[in-house]
């Protein structure tokens, strides 16, 4: 195996799975839900995307034009996913957020929403996988002897400069600064008068919005299909276990981490020893550090 | 307004009082009372009382009861009790699940003899399917519930020991009976070794490692050659169903075994949730654990205990799995495995016995029986799911007990709402009251207050300050009447200071030996002054009351 493009893999989906932690991470520390039906919102995601690369390619003259089709498709991932989004907000969060119990009903109404629409998916767009057309056109970039190709080049730079501009309006906005206070102290953030409902939308919206371009990124490389969100979902988790739910940092560490992680047992122990090696790594870190490695150690958020 | 009083004392005292004076209409005092009794507060039939039925009582037996070993514990929790009203012994049955459980164990028994011939293979592989779930769920409800521990990684013991035992049974040849012993043994190795994360970490934390422990199991699974990558599973395992039976034989061998597979993890539910472990771990819930400790519970080990205890019978389920179905197969670990699983414990209600079973068999119903309906089934049961999540507090054996709170809260709130002002008493003064004639006296007294108020004018008071004395209008004789009737603790009075020139109002104390007090320095030349003066007090004090 060539070692080359096994890291350029690692580190591309280190940039994909690191954007859905960063959504999972987000959605926790704010809103106190373990969003389990962010796989679905990916999912979906990634059938909405399709639907309008299918409408483009229809239209000839739009065919081969890359540069309009690629943003366009980007774009409807990114819509759909907010949707998505929204929706689970809609019914997991705002009926029972004050609810006593919120966290594990939270918990076990997102994993219903997750049922839900993945069997929706099937039975809409039937049990075939699809897959989207090239987004970021056909070149090669060599880098010594490694070879970036356009697919990954594209998911790296792409995930990457959308992630910096995510967490740069919600550093500098009206409304990043309200769910940054709600990630810090939820209580307090609505004493001061954040509305906790209407912050959930913006947090499920912006974190759907992840989830749907990382759909998209990630099928560049495989397919869309009604069950196609589980793994991501896992990765995601895992990789917002391990760097510490609620911090943006310690995901985005976790996933170099976990990538790196990924490349080395691929190489040198197999490919099917991956998960093992990842959850024998997490678990070890979670021993020595219960919350993660960016985590607090002391309650910081009683949900 | 129009109306006149004669005063029917003319004829014989003459010019000495006037013949007729004007004088108010004459008003009907029911018509306070109906307007009281027609309640502005909506009553609802919620306030009522817990319905119990009531048997006929035979009182030396009472004491009598089935007791049964090893334990003194009766079959039902009787109650027998006289009744004053009726004047005889009754007997109240306390709880009666296990007369429900009772019949729910016939009815499974009888299951498989009644089901019709065409759809016996669907209906009775579908109950057996229920019957190995219940057990999972009923291990996993005492994981959940009894220990706290938010594990999803039930399946992934479960499969785990169904491909070791599997595997146990294809390669090396081991009978059938051993097969629920290696899963015990893989249960409880398994069992301790996802128990020493959950020693560190939160309830989330470990509800998502375990949840990824689940997906790692499936992978390499599917990935591992030796675990039939190829054939989509691992079978030819030795099955305990002997051969050369009917069909039906097969079939209904296979159900009463998960029937007797199900009793076991029942009486395992009821011997850890019901004795001392499940006491601890329910004096330290979440979030209490702090005040659990400081009491001198050790509830990390009583955790501990009960999630390798269920590890262990979860093993062996799944070495009953294995020869069951001659094998095992990746879908015991797929993600949709462990959403009904916890759809089938959320829908009957998490930390419960009946709600795992009922639960699995609404779920099991839904999946397996009706499977001409494609996805939708599942979505169906996702619908269910989110409608249980969303509206119940814990499943629908919850539903009572959630019922009652809410029952409770409306029946104070109309309470609060009834409670008025004035002589009547509060409804919970009112059940403390041993002489219930007070609370009638003091609603009537307040009706006629509520009346009286109505008739008081100024006509009226200037009648009465022309003739404080002697014959007046039927209103006026009316409110007299009732400041007369008065009790005398308080009850203004006139003393004379010097006779026909001097009077003054005082208050009687009503208690023997206590001097009346004077309510003001104002003294009265006349009788019939101070007799106005009285009467005005009485007035006002009636209006201001």
């Amino acid at each position: 195996m060539d070692i080359g493009f096994v890291i350029v893999s690692a580190v591309t989906l280190a940039c994909v799975y690191g954007t859905l932690a960063i959504g999972l991470s987000i959605t926790w520390s704010s809103l106190g839900l373990v969003n389990m039906a962010y796989g679905v919102t990916f999912a979906a995601a990634g059938y909405g995307a399709w639907l309008v690369a299918e409408q483009l390619q229809a239209i000839d003259a739009l065919a081969d034009m890359t540069l309009v089709v690629g943003p366009v498709v980007i774009l409807a991932g990114i819509l759909t996913g907010a949707v998505c989004g929204l929706i689970v907000c809609a019914i997991a969060f705002i009926p029972i957020h004050d609810k006593p119990n919120f966290t594990v009903r939270g918990l076990i109404a997102s994993l219903a929403l997750s049922l839900i629409g993945t069997q929706f998916l099937l039975q809409v767009f039937g049990p075939r996988a699809k897959n989207l057309p090239p987004l970021f056109g056909d070149w090669e970039l060599p880098l010594g002897n490694v070879v970036v190709t356009a697919d990954k080049g594209g998911a790296m730079v792409t995930s990457v400069v959308m992630l910096a501009l995510a967490l740069r309006w919600m550093r500098s906005s009206r409304r990043g600064l309200e769910i940054r206070a709600m990630m810090m102290n939820p209580h307090a953030a609505s004493l001061v008068g954040i509305g906790v409902r209407r912050t959930g939308f913006y947090v499920m919206a912006l974190t759907g919005g992840l989830a749907g371009l990382a759909s998209v990124l990630l099928s560049q490389t495989y397919f869309i299909s009604p069950f196609s969100g589980l793994t991501p979902l896992i990765k995601g988790l895992s990789v917002a276990l391990l760097g510490g739910l609620g911090s943006v940092g310690g995901a985005i560490a976790a996933a170099i981490l976990l990538g790196i992680n990924e490349a080395l047992t691929s190489a040198l122990l197999g490919g099917q020893y991956v998960l093992i090696t990842q959850f024998l790594l997490i678990i070890l870190v979670l021993l020595v550090r219960p919350r993660g490695i960016a985590g607090i150690l002391d309650k910081a958020r009683e949900a | 307004m129009g109306e006149v009083w004669k005063n029917p004392l003319t004829p014989w005292r003459g010019d000495a009082e006037p013949a007729e004076a004007a004088s108010d209409p004459w008003r009907d005092p029911g018509e306070v009372w109906r307007a009281k009794r027609a309640s502005s507060v909506p009553m609802h039939k919620v306030g009522r009382l817990r319905y119990f039925w009531k048997a006929q009582g035979h009182g030396e037996r009472t004491w009598n009861r089935l007791r049964y070993w090893p334990t003194r514990r009766r079959v039902l929790d009787i109650r027998g009790e006289y009744n004053p009203k009726i004047l005889r012994r009754e007997k109240t049955i306390l709880d009666r699940r296990p007369i429900y459980w009772a019949l729910s164990f016939l009815a499974i028994l009888l299951a498989p003899l009644i089901v019709p011939g065409d759809l016996q293979s669907t209906l009775i592989s579908a109950g057996t399917v229920f019957l190995i779930y219940a057990a999972i769920n009923l291990c996993w409800t005492l994981i959940i519930g009894t220990a706290g521990i938010f594990s999803l990684a039930t399946m992934a013991v479960v499969g785990a020991a169904a491909y070791g035992a599997a595997a146990m049974s294809v390669f090396y040849g081991w009978p059938w009976w051993t097969l629920p012993f290696v899963g015990a043994g893989i249960g409880l190795v398994f069992g301790v070794v996802i128990a020493l994360p959950a020693t560190r970490l939160d309830g989330f934390y470990y509800a998502l490692l375990t949840l990824g422990l689940n997906e790692l199991c499936r992978v390499y699974v599917v990935q591992s050659r030796t675990f039939g990558s190829a054939t989509g599973g691992l079978y030819g395992a030795d099955s305990f169903i002997p051969a050369g039976l009917s069909p039906f034989g097969e079939l209904a061998t296979g159900y009463y075994a998960a029937f007797a597979l199900m009793l076991v993890a029942l009486a395992l539910f009821r011997f850890v949730h019901g004795k001392r472990l499940g006491r601890i771990l329910r004096m330290a819930p979440e979030k209490r654990e702090a005040f659990a400790q400081a009491v001198g519970i050790n509830y990390r080990a009583a955790r501990i205990q009960v999630f390798i205890l269920s590890s262990a019978a979860l093993g062996l389920i799944g070495g009953f799995y294995a020869s069951y179905f001659r094998g095992a197969s990746p879908s015991l670990f797929s993600f949709d495995a462990v959403l009904l699983g916890l759809a089938m414990l959320v829908i009957g209600g998490i930390g419960r016995s009946e709600g795992a079973v009922a639960g699995t068999f609404i779920v099991i119903l839904i999946d397996k029986v009706f499977l001409s309906l494609g996805p939708i089934r599942l979505i169906v049961i996702g619908l269910i799911m989110l409608g249980v999540v969303l509206f119940l507090k814990n499943g629908l054996f919850g539903i009572k007990q959630q019922f009652r709170a809410w029952r409770n809260k409306k029946k104070s709130e109309n309470r609060s709402s009834r409670a008025e002002k004035g002589g009547e008493m509060l409804p919970e003064e009112a059940t403390e009251t041993e002489d219930k004639d007070l609370i009638y006296a003091r609603r009537f007294d307040k009706m006629q207050r509520d009346y009286l108020k109505t008739i008081v004018s100024e006509r009226l008071i200037e009648e009465h300050q022309r003739n404080p004395l002697g014959q007046h209008s039927e209103p006026l004789e009316r409110l007299l009447m009732y400041f007369r009737r008065q009790p005398q603790v308080d009850k203004y009075a006139i003393t004379v200071i010097e006779p026909f020139k001097a009077y003054r109002i005082v208050a009687l104390s009503g208690h023997r030996g206590v001097a009346p007090r004077l309510v003001e320095e104002k003294t009265y030349p006349t009788e019939a002054e101070a007799y106005h003066a009285v009467f005005l007090r009485r007035v006002q004090d009636l209006l201001e009351y």
